[in-house]
């Protein structure tokens, strides 16, 4: 952790003054915001008393204006988070590690996200933000938040009605695994055993086309998750008792739902959760210490993930 | 009459169904016993290489590299018993630890890029012997509790199946230290 001795002063050398002046244009913009939203509001009230009844104006207008009301608030309280993740979120990246880069609006690709194998409903509907990407000791790692939905179409007669599903919200991550194997190993959130106990385990080993149910010998990681795999041995071979406990520990030390899977060489995990991360904050301003500790500790966290699982050893033959 | 015609088609649909998945458990333990072997030959071919890369560095160490090299005799040897071959394997396992250990005591050799690549694959095939040896264990258990749970164990009784053995993971490979810190980072 000497990376937070030495962030007061960064903190205060650096981020500080860029941090006063977004608060400042903050300030600014919030105060064109409600001058935005006031006159809005107003107009849209005199055009409703002013046009005569029965005028299809007094309908499309009113919608108009609130409508471009609308669009350029949120254009304008867009442009602070756009400073705060340019400037401040990419300094603290360059300060935690220089080796990682940080692109507010990308994302891992789709594609990459579905070689995972985790989520096996179509994804219909892909966004994401945050992305972070570099290399970390030996291992290459990237990172960004990720919302998947799946839509569901049910139709009632002759209506057809879309509804989008969430298939996962939250953190995905690839990385370097530090061996290197060819087949499929995938480690899923035990859910099964854990709701239906022993009739669970037999759910189980339906696999749903994810190879077959592997069944490990430590009693604590096969009550916490449930793993899959073409391969018996090398799914043995990249789940050896020390990586199972790290990835317990790893699960509680999150305390989120967290799935796995260990394809071509690599190291996918999703974590699921609900905040939306490294964001700026609407109504206090952002040049404050804590806040900007917590954003600088959560990466760490984040990064940490190389140090828990051990992905930096290389010691077999891949290097 | 009826009744007694289906009860008999059904029995013999359990028995078949019974049967099939016994031969398959048991299939399953011989594969993974193959790739233990596998993984075993792999090791055997590594020793002789691993030799003669260090031999030449080390003076102190040369009775380890005299006694490896007559241990992997043993074990190709094809008049041993099982039991035997245990424990030259355990031996040898020791043996290849200790090499690796003193590697450490020679820069010239910690530098050898030879050495190096040597040092990967010995880790790579230990690691891959210890994952077949769970396997293995993970399948025996398997077929051992078909043999022995009503009402599979009739079936195998019949089949003459018997209970089979469990490998022995040493405590030092179920949170394996790493041999060598030459070539890991932190």
């Amino acid at each position: 952790m000497s990376q937070l001795k030495n962030f007061r002063e960064y903190y205060e050398t650096t981020l500080r003054p860029e941090l006063e002046i977004i608060d400042n244009e903050k300030r600014k913009v919030n105060r064109r915001v409600i001058t935005i939203i006031s006159i809005t509001i107003t107009s849209v009230v005199l055009e409703l008393l002013l046009i005569p009844s029965g005028s299809m104006l007094k309908v499309t207008l009113p919608m108009i204006t609130a409508f471009a009301g609308f669009v350029t608030t949120d254009i304008l309280s867009k442009s602070s988070r756009k400073e705060f993740k340019n400037k401040i979120i990419s300094k603290i990246t360059g300060f935690l590690d220089e080796g990682l880069t940080y692109n507010p609006d990308g994302l891992i690709p789709l594609p990459e996200f579905l070689k995972s194998e985790i989520f096996q409903l179509s994804c219909d509907s892909y966004a994401g933000e945050d992305h972070f990407k570099g290399k970390i000791g030996k291992t290459d790692i990237e990172f960004c938040e990720i919302n998947a939905k799946h839509k569901n179409t049910s139709s009632s007669g002759s209506s057809q009605k879309d509804e989008y599903v969430s298939i996962f919200s939250g953190l995905f991550i690839i990385a370097d695994f530090n061996k290197n194997f060819r087949t499929r190993t995938i480690v899923l959130p035990d859910t099964a055993e854990k709701l239906f106990g022993k009739f669970g385990q037999t759910l189980q080993s339906i696999s749903m086309g994810r190879g077959k149910l592997v069944r490990l010998e430590d009693p604590v990681f096969e009550k916490e998750f449930c793993v899959y795999g073409d391969d018996q041995v090398e799914a043995r071979y990249i789940l050896t008792p020390a990586l199972m406990e790290r990835i317990v520990a790893f699960k509680r030390k999150w305390n989120k739902r967290i799935s796995l899977s260990f394809i071509d060489s690599k190291v996918y995990l999703a974590i699921n959760m609900n905040k939306n991360l490294f964001e700026t904050r609407i109504f206090r301003p952002v040049a404050d210490y804590s806040f900007i500790e917590e954003n600088l500790r959560f990466l760490i966290l984040l990064t940490e993930i190389v140090e828990d699982l051990n992905l930096n050893t290389r010691i077999w033959t891949k290097e | 009459m009826i009744y007694l015609l289906v009860s008999v088609v059904l029995l013999a649909l359990a028995a078949l169904l019974l049967y099939n998945s016994l031969i398959r458990k048991k299939n399953d333990v011989e594969n993974a016993f193959a790739s233990v072997d596998v993984m075993l030959k792999r090791r055997y071919d590594l020793i002789p290489a691993l030799v003669e890369a260090v031999k030449g560095y080390m003076n102190y160490e040369r009775d380890i590299l005299v006694k490896i090299t007559a241990l992997r005799a043993n074990a190709l040897s094809d008049n041993i018993s099982n039991e035997e071959r245990v424990v030259i394997e355990n031996q040898i396992r020791q043996k290849l630890s200790d090499i690796l250990v003193a590697v450490e005591n020679y820069p010239d050799l910690k530098a050898n890029q030879n050495v190096l690549k040597l040092q990967g694959a010995i880790n790579e095939t230990e690691e891959q012997l210890s994952a077949s040896r769970r396997a293995f264990n993970a399948a025996v258990t398997i077929f051992n509790n078909s043999v022995e749970v009503f009402p599979s164990n009739i079936l195998a009784a019949m089949m003459g199946f018997r209970r089979r053995t469990l490998f022995e993971i040493p405590e030092s490979q179920k949170a394996r230290p790493d041999v060598s810190p030459v070539t890991s980072s932190r």
